[in-house]
């Protein structure tokens, strides 16, 4: 035990404090919260310490859980809230991607003005979510809105972006894919940067044509930047509530299921922290099984991380 | 300056099976000794030189430098100076400032510092670039740099973990003898790791060979060369390769190609006591000469000719009972046999034949 | 063949110059926007400059709209304060990650990947009631806490990735020369990690400087102490036709993450991609 502490001391002295933050503020709270899935818990039934009045919920044990699985509206509709993230998720990321990849494929090239460019398409991912939202809901405005004027000039009819339809999803999956393309397209650019070069050299006096070296050489060169940052991507997409929420508010037709835990956690009389924790414990669960698969995935191709 | 030793020291990586990347090491260096530890990749000779950094554990034994036992002293308390592969220089500081660091680090004043960083640069002919950073600098350079980090220190023994490697073969040649000049100079006890078998003849007072992590032998390089302890040490030291064949044992001697291979008496006996059939035999190939048709000797078809210059490389084939084993015999350059020749090749003398156990490796020759 | 890639140039240039546009535009609209009067800036055929003029950012900074510069006061200080933070927590793990084979590291790297999986903000209640108990509620401490914990994780795996790429060849040469293993790691490894913190930096700031829910759950009600973002999205729900005034708010909120995501922005690729390169 000596030898133990002798050895591993100081890398225990260095994660210390982040162990000690993350147990108290993340571990206590998650325990509660997935205790609380298990409860009726809401407002007015929570212990209150700051009015000194104690809990005075029940334990109901799976009842939220199978209410909220059997897709009853009255829960948030959990089976097509679910399948409109997925939607939602896998097609943000997917434009993610793809253009992240096209503009770190051309930033790569040497073209003038290559620093100029790079600032300026990363920097939607400097501006705060809520001012871009902002921006957005402006330009998406369906009288003064300059998208809907652009669309106008081109003699096409402007929908209603954000209105009770699915044009509000189509909406939201465009401001989300503009913020979060700078994020892929740093981090792609990097694995670009880091493939040989020599790699391209080899395959041209290959005779492999552009679309060879891409296919054969760049994809697998950036694998392992993209498997982590399509994770990545996947987890903070599935969540992302500040978005959708800011962009379109409550609405039904963009509701997914972290902005319908927010809807059942702040808004109502009686807000429900038994429900909003029970979602919250069933997006964990969907992301772990979606990171358990992608851990596999990575593994067949003999990289693990 | 101080004396070195390992004393039983192990290093074992916890594993199924543990590994033993160093295997109860024992190993006496006194004051002022150039030692090269050689062997192949992972024979556990870097691991040796870092357990007497301080940078592995020692799991088992212990080490002593200068009659202190540091077996769990850290790195800085062990009074030491490593030059490494990579050269390992502090890319954000000026040359001054990583020969300088350790003593800045030992809170030596400014002045004094920057007085022995000069004294080092001018032994290295660095005071050029005392300010440059290290991206600035050539190969050759940085690799002084690095020497001059561990000189400023005046350490009480220098520890080298390859640090030719990454050199061209000409400055390889040139930085070999400053390093020993340097060493000679100094008068510091020097631990020097290389996979070069040259490097290790040419710089090293003795030469401790390890394989597998285990203590082939320590000797001087003669000795070394000359009474290989093993099969291993024969085949590893000396380039070309010694010839290292298993052939079958006689009465009289060993049997090639027919030919009976004279022995020396107390060998034969030794191979007979242990009741062996067979035994390792070693020549090296400038103990092997080509010899007239008509005289007593193997025969053999040439199938290449390296040729150096100097001498001449001659490789061929010779039967040995059903087998065809090869041989490479060093020759006068100037008269070179060719490609496809049938040649008769002879031992020198009883003297230069080395003879091992098949299984053990052991020396059966004195 | 010159020809060809002249072509080719300038369909490289079309094609980056129309990214840069959209990226670039919503955010210089607002700015437009931020110049004109209320009524100008709803109007059915948008100019840039429409009676444009500078009296939006007199009046928000006035204080007329609320207290904006109490409000920025507290911004900084809370991102400032969970930028050093974070990164001295997440540099200080990174590095020990990186380094020693200790019992508890994959599952500590894992445990930070799935905190990232649930949304903490549903937690607002349990973690309310620690902050409580430390004494911490309502206090900027415990807000920067708060923000540590969503910006380690990620900034921990960043900088593990970055501090990986330097050679331990140097954490060794550092300690025979005398620097004890926290001695590395401060004189040697952090300077050289310059890139890798800058990404780590920027990240954090920005995790603390545009927060909503948290910062209106744990900062005390007063106007007072309220941050940028959440003032301003009370302005936004108080003055939903003011996009005049909103625009300027909004563009002095934005120009702090501008400037910091100028200052790093030449080391963002290098910084980013080693973390994920390695992953």
């Amino acid at each position: 035990m000596r030898r133990f502490l002798e050895r591993h001391w100081y890398a225990y002295a260095m994660v210390l404090p982040v162990v000690v933050v993350v147990g108290a503020l993340v571990l206590y709270p998650l325990a509660q919260g997935v205790y609380f899935t298990f409860t009726d818990v809401n407002e007015a039934s929570i212990a209150n310490p700051v009015l000194d009045r104690p809990a005075t919920y029940v334990g109901v044990g799976l009842r939220n859980y199978l209410n909220v699985l059997s897709g009853d509206p009255a829960y948030g509709s959990f089976w097509s809230t679910l399948a409109r993230t997925l939607v939602w998720t896998f097609g943000c990321v997917f434009f993610h991607y793809t253009i992240g990849l096209a503009l770190a494929l051309l930033l790569n090239r040497p073209v003038r003005g290559r620093a100029v460019y790079r600032v300026l398409l990363m920097l939607p991912w400097a501006v705060p979510a809520f001012i871009s939202a902002f921006a957005w809901k402006y330009l998406f405005n369906a009288k003064y809105g300059l998208v809907n004027q652009a669309l106008g000039a081109l003699g096409l009819p402007g929908p209603v972006w954000l209105g009770q339809s699915d044009w509000a999803l189509v909406a939201v999956v465009i401001v989300n894919v503009w913020l979060g393309v700078p994020f892929m397209m740093v981090a792609l650019l990097g694995g670009l940067q880091a493939i040989p070069g020599d790699l391209f050299e080899a395959a041209e006096v290959d005779g492999a044509s552009a679309w060879q070296r891409f296919r054969h050489v760049t994809l697998p060169g950036l694998r392992s930047v993209s498997s982590t940052v399509v994770l990545l991507g996947v987890i903070w997409t599935f969540n992302m509530f500040a978005v959708v929420y800011l962009v379109t508010g409550a609405n039904p037709n963009t509701r997914i299921l972290v902005t319908y835990a927010f809807e059942r956690f702040f808004s109502g009389a009686t807000r429900d922290f038994a429900i909003a924790s029970t979602y919250g414990v069933l997006i964990l669960s969907v992301l772990l099984v979606f990171a358990a698969a992608h851990r596999r995935a990575l593994r067949a191709g003999g990289e693990v991380w | 300056m101080a004396e070195v030793s390992y004393v039983k020291a192990s290093r074992v990586y916890s594993g199924n099976p543990p590994v033993r990347a160093v295997d109860e090491l024992s190993l006496d260096v006194p004051d002022g000794e150039f030692l090269v530890l050689v062997g192949p990749s992972g024979s556990g000779k870097s691991t040796a030189l870092r357990m007497l950094a301080g940078l592995e554990d020692v799991d088992e034994g212990a080490i002593h430098i200068g009659g202190k036992d540091v077996t769990n002293v850290p790195p800085k308390g062990r009074d030491i100076a490593m030059v490494f592969q990579s050269y390992a220089l502090y890319p954000h500081m000026t040359v001054a400032e990583n020969m300088g660091f350790a003593l800045k680090l030992r809170g030596v004043n400014k002045a004094e510092v920057r007085k022995k960083v000069e004294e080092a640069a001018g032994m290295l002919d660095l005071n050029k670039y005392l300010d440059r950073k290290p991206k600035a600098l050539s190969g050759g350079q940085r690799q002084r740099v690095a020497m001059g980090r561990a000189i400023v220190r005046e350490p009480s023994v220098f520890l080298m973990d390859e640090p030719l490697s990454n050199l061209d073969a000409k400055l390889r040649v040139e930085t070999r003898a400053n390093i020993a000049a340097l060493q000679q100079r100094l008068g510091t006890t020097m631990i020097y790791v290389t996979h070069d078998q040259i490097e290790a003849m040419t710089m090293g007072h003795r030469v401790a060979v390890l394989k597998d992590g285990l203590l082939q032998q320590c000797d001087t390089p003669r000795a070394l060369y000359d009474r290989p302890a093993n099969a291993f040490v024969a085949g590893f030291m000396g380039s070309p390769a010694m010839n290292l064949k298993t052939v079958p044992l006689t009465s009289e001697g060993v049997k090639l190609d027919g030919l009976v291979v004279p022995l020396d008496r107390r060998a034969l006996d030794r191979a007979a006591r242990e009741g062996l059939r067979e035994v390792t035999f070693g020549v090296r190939p400038e103990s092997l000469a080509l010899v007239p048709a008509h005289e007593y000797g193997m025969d053999m078809t040439v199938e290449l000719v390296e040729e150096l210059g100097a001498d001449a490389l001659v490789h061929g084939a010779v039967r040995i009972g059903n087998a065809s084993e090869r041989f490479v015999v060093r020759v006068d350059g100037r008269t070179p046999p060719a490609l496809g020749n049938r040649v008769k090749v002879a031992v020198r003398g009883a003297g230069e034949i080395h003879l091992f156990h098949p299984e053990s490796g052991l020396r059966l020759t004195d | 063949m010159a020809r060809r890639r002249r072509l080719a140039s300038v369909g490289l240039h079309a094609a980056l110059g129309t990214a840069s546009l959209i990226a670039v535009f919503p955010v210089f609209w607002v700015l437009v926007t931020s110049f004109k009067p209320d009524a100008r800036a709803v109007g059915t055929s948008p100019r840039l400059l429409d009676e444009s003029t500078v009296d939006n950012y007199v009046r928000v900074l006035s204080g007329e709209k609320g207290d904006f510069l109490a409000w920025f006061g507290n911004s900084v200080q809370i991102a400032a304060l969970t930028t050093v933070l974070s990164v001295f927590l997440s540099a200080t793990t990174g590095y020990a990650v990186s380094r020693f084979r200790f019992p508890g590291k994959r599952s500590l790297m894992l445990s930070f990947l799935v905190v990232q999986m649930f949304p903490f903000a549903v937690l607002i209640v349990p973690l309310y009631d620690i902050l409580l108990a430390l004494g911490l509620q309502g206090t900027s401490l415990g807000l920067v806490l708060v923000y540590c914990t969503t910006a380690v994780p990620f900034c921990t795996y960043l900088l593990k990735g970055y501090f990986d790429t330097i050679p331990t060849d140097l954490d060794e040469a550092g300690r025979v020369d005398g620097l004890s293993p926290f001695g590395v790691f401060w004189r040697l490894i952090l300077p050289l990690a310059r890139p890798g913190l800058a990404v780590t930096a920027f990240y954090a700031f920005l995790t603390a400087w545009g927060e909503v829910a948290f910062a209106s759950a744990f900062l005390s009600a007063a106007d007072g102490s309220k941050t940028l973002a959440v003032g301003l999205q009370v302005f936004v729900q108080q003055n939903r036709t003011e996009w005049g005034h909103l625009a300027a708010a909004s563009i002095l909120v934005a120009v702090p993450a501008v400037v910091v995501f100028y200052l790093v922005q030449r080391h963002l690729v290098a910084g980013l991609s080693a973390g994920a390169v390695k992953g």
